[in-house]
């Protein structure tokens, strides 16, 4: 649903927002007149309010959309999402691709900058690619693109070496959001590296030296749990560079 | 061996009014492969945390808490093609007995009659609340493993079986709670424990959906008079209520938990 400016609603919805819903709580009651817009993210109207579907904060947009922001660990893919999903399938005229959501991706060989049928993109069982989510629709498997709507690959891809680890989607959409969090940009101090987020939940790390790499994806993984908003970042990443994170838990690879 | 006194004085064996819950205890997100996780028990303190050493587990057996872990997984791919719906997700529910779970170790199969039974009525009662069209074409499965046995087992599974849905995220029509009355001596009880439902007397399953207002789930067993099978329904449901505002209270506190610990390091926080 395209977000609509709402009246009387936004004064109901006003005091939710921010707020925690469990499922089947009534996050607001629909106003006599005017509209209300609500995504497919975890709201759902019933009789005359908009009832909670899932747990998480009651989040609104500036267009007025309200949306309930949850931490789940499974991705349910959305047009217009950057995802990093490994290839589990050549096909003639189509790569399957995993990007840990309800379904396999589907992404076709023509979806990459320069490809045409004679020059078939070199990707193969087992790479990683960085790729767009074009259309997630419920009747059909994820539609991927490795191109923008102009053409260019602009940063999508066959993604070469490196390594890739699995983290929760709300830290993944973290790492990709402006301004960088604390962790990136002390890391971006400390060492030279690639990074490149999805939005499901999957960040792959490339740098010079293979322990690099590990070092720097061992950091990310563990900093959504173990630093918080006023920790020091730099101490953090000094010590993780220093290969000195515990070897528990995290999930590189 | 004297006759038990099931009631005397207005309290049961266990020190509670008939009215009165067994206290909750709940932990969510507790296994880390599992897409929604959850650990639920009714009962008193010294509760044996989990990964406790089995010799303390098997201990409190004899302390009467039924407890219960649960993990979904999915929404995903439809393992039977020939089961995939177009227009809804399928539920899968396995529940298991651990050898442990009872005061004597004894291994169960997973397709024992009443394991069958529990899975059936457990899915059944998830396929009412779980929104199934949000999810075509998919297959969400729910694992019930009873740690330790205790009467009421059947009500701790929904109980644990939401949390884990909840955890994962999965979109839910309202909370379900579950809860069990009986009627012995003459009085309906609430949430009997394991001395009480082994009584003999009639133990009425109730899983309620309190937004809706909605009964999911009803089930009986033995005989009962009809207007003191209504007085412990009422009494049921009423557990139930309490039971789903406990839920809804571990369910909000997580959150608030998990929001707080990624939100720092995003660097928006809070909208």
């Amino acid at each position: 649903m395209a977000p609509v400016e709402a009246s009387q609603a936004d004064d109901a919805a006003a005091a939710l927002v921010g707020k925690v819903a469990a499922p089947g709580d009534v996050v607001m009651l629909l106003p006599d007149s005017g509209r209300v817009a609500i995504g497919s993210g975890g709201l759902r109207p019933l009789g005359g309010a908009v009832v909670a579907s899932k747990c998480g904060v009651v989040r609104r947009s500036t267009g007025g959309m309200l949306w309930v922001e949850g931490r789940q660990k499974r991705y349910i893919p959305a047009e217009g999402d950057t995802v990093i999903g490994v290839v589990v399938d050549r096909l003639s005229e189509h790569l399957t691709v995993d990007i840990g959501g309800p379904f396999k991706a589907v992404l076709p060989m023509l979806s990459f900058e320069g490809a045409t049928k004679r020059n078939r993109p070199a990707v193969y069982e087992g790479d990683v690619v960085s790729a767009r989510v074009v259309t997630s629709n419920p009747d059909m498997d994820p539609v991927l693109s490795c191109v923008d709507a102009q053409g260019k690959a602009s940063g999508l891809g066959h993604l070469k070496g490196g390594l890739t680890l699995e983290c929760s989607c709300a830290w993944a959409r973290a790492l990709l959001s402006r301004p960088m969090p604390a962790v990136v940009a002390a890391l971006g101090k400390e060492a030279a590296f690639e990074m490149a987020a999805g939005l499901n939940g999957r960040v792959w790390v490339d740098a010079p030296s293979a322990g690099l790499a590990v070092r720097v994806a061992a950091a990310l993984a563990r900093a959504e749990e173990e630093l918080g908003p006023g920790d020091d970042a730099a101490a953090f990443v000094r010590r993780a560079l220093a290969g000195e994170l515990s070897a528990a838990g995290g999930g590189a690879g | 061996m004297g006759r038990k006194e099931f009631i005397s004085d207005g309290l049961r064996l266990d020190g509670r009014r008939p009215k009165e819950l067994r206290r909750m205890r709940s932990q969510i997100g507790v296994l880390q492969s599992a897409d929604g996780s959850a650990m639920f028990q009714m009962g008193n303190t010294q509760a044996p945390q989990f990964g406790a050493a089995p010799h303390r587990l098997a201990a409190a057996a004899t302390a009467a808490r039924p407890q219960v872990l649960a993990s979904v997984f999915g929404p995903r791919e439809v393992e039977v093609r020939s089961q995939l719906k177009t227009d809804r997700a399928i539920v899968k529910c396995e529940y298991a007995m651990a050898a442990f779970s009872t005061g004597e170790r004894r291994r169960r199969g997973k397709s024992d009659r009443r394991s069958t039974e529990l899975s059936s009525v457990i899915r059944n009662t998830l396929e009412q609340t779980i929104q199934l069209e949000e999810y075509a074409r998919s297959q969400i499965d729910v694992y019930v493993q009873v740690l330790q046995a205790d009467g009421g087992t059947r009500c701790a599974c929904i109980n644990a079986a939401m949390l884990a849905l909840a955890d994962a995220g999965i979109k839910l029509r309202d909370t379900v709670a579950a809860c069990a009355a009986g009627y012995l001596a003459s009085t309906p009880l609430l949430d009997m424990n394991y001395e009480e439902d082994s009584a003999g007397g009639p133990d009425v399953a109730v899983a309620y959906q309190p937004g809706l207002d909605k009964i999911v789930l009803l089930q009986m067993d033995g005989r009962l008079a009809a207007e003191a099978f209504d007085e412990c329904v009422q009494l049921a449901v009423q557990g139930c209520r309490e039971v789903a505002a406990a839920m809804r209270k571990a369910l909000v506190g997580h959150t608030k938990a998990l929001m707080a610990a990624g939100g720092g390091a995003a660097g928006g926080g809070r909208g």
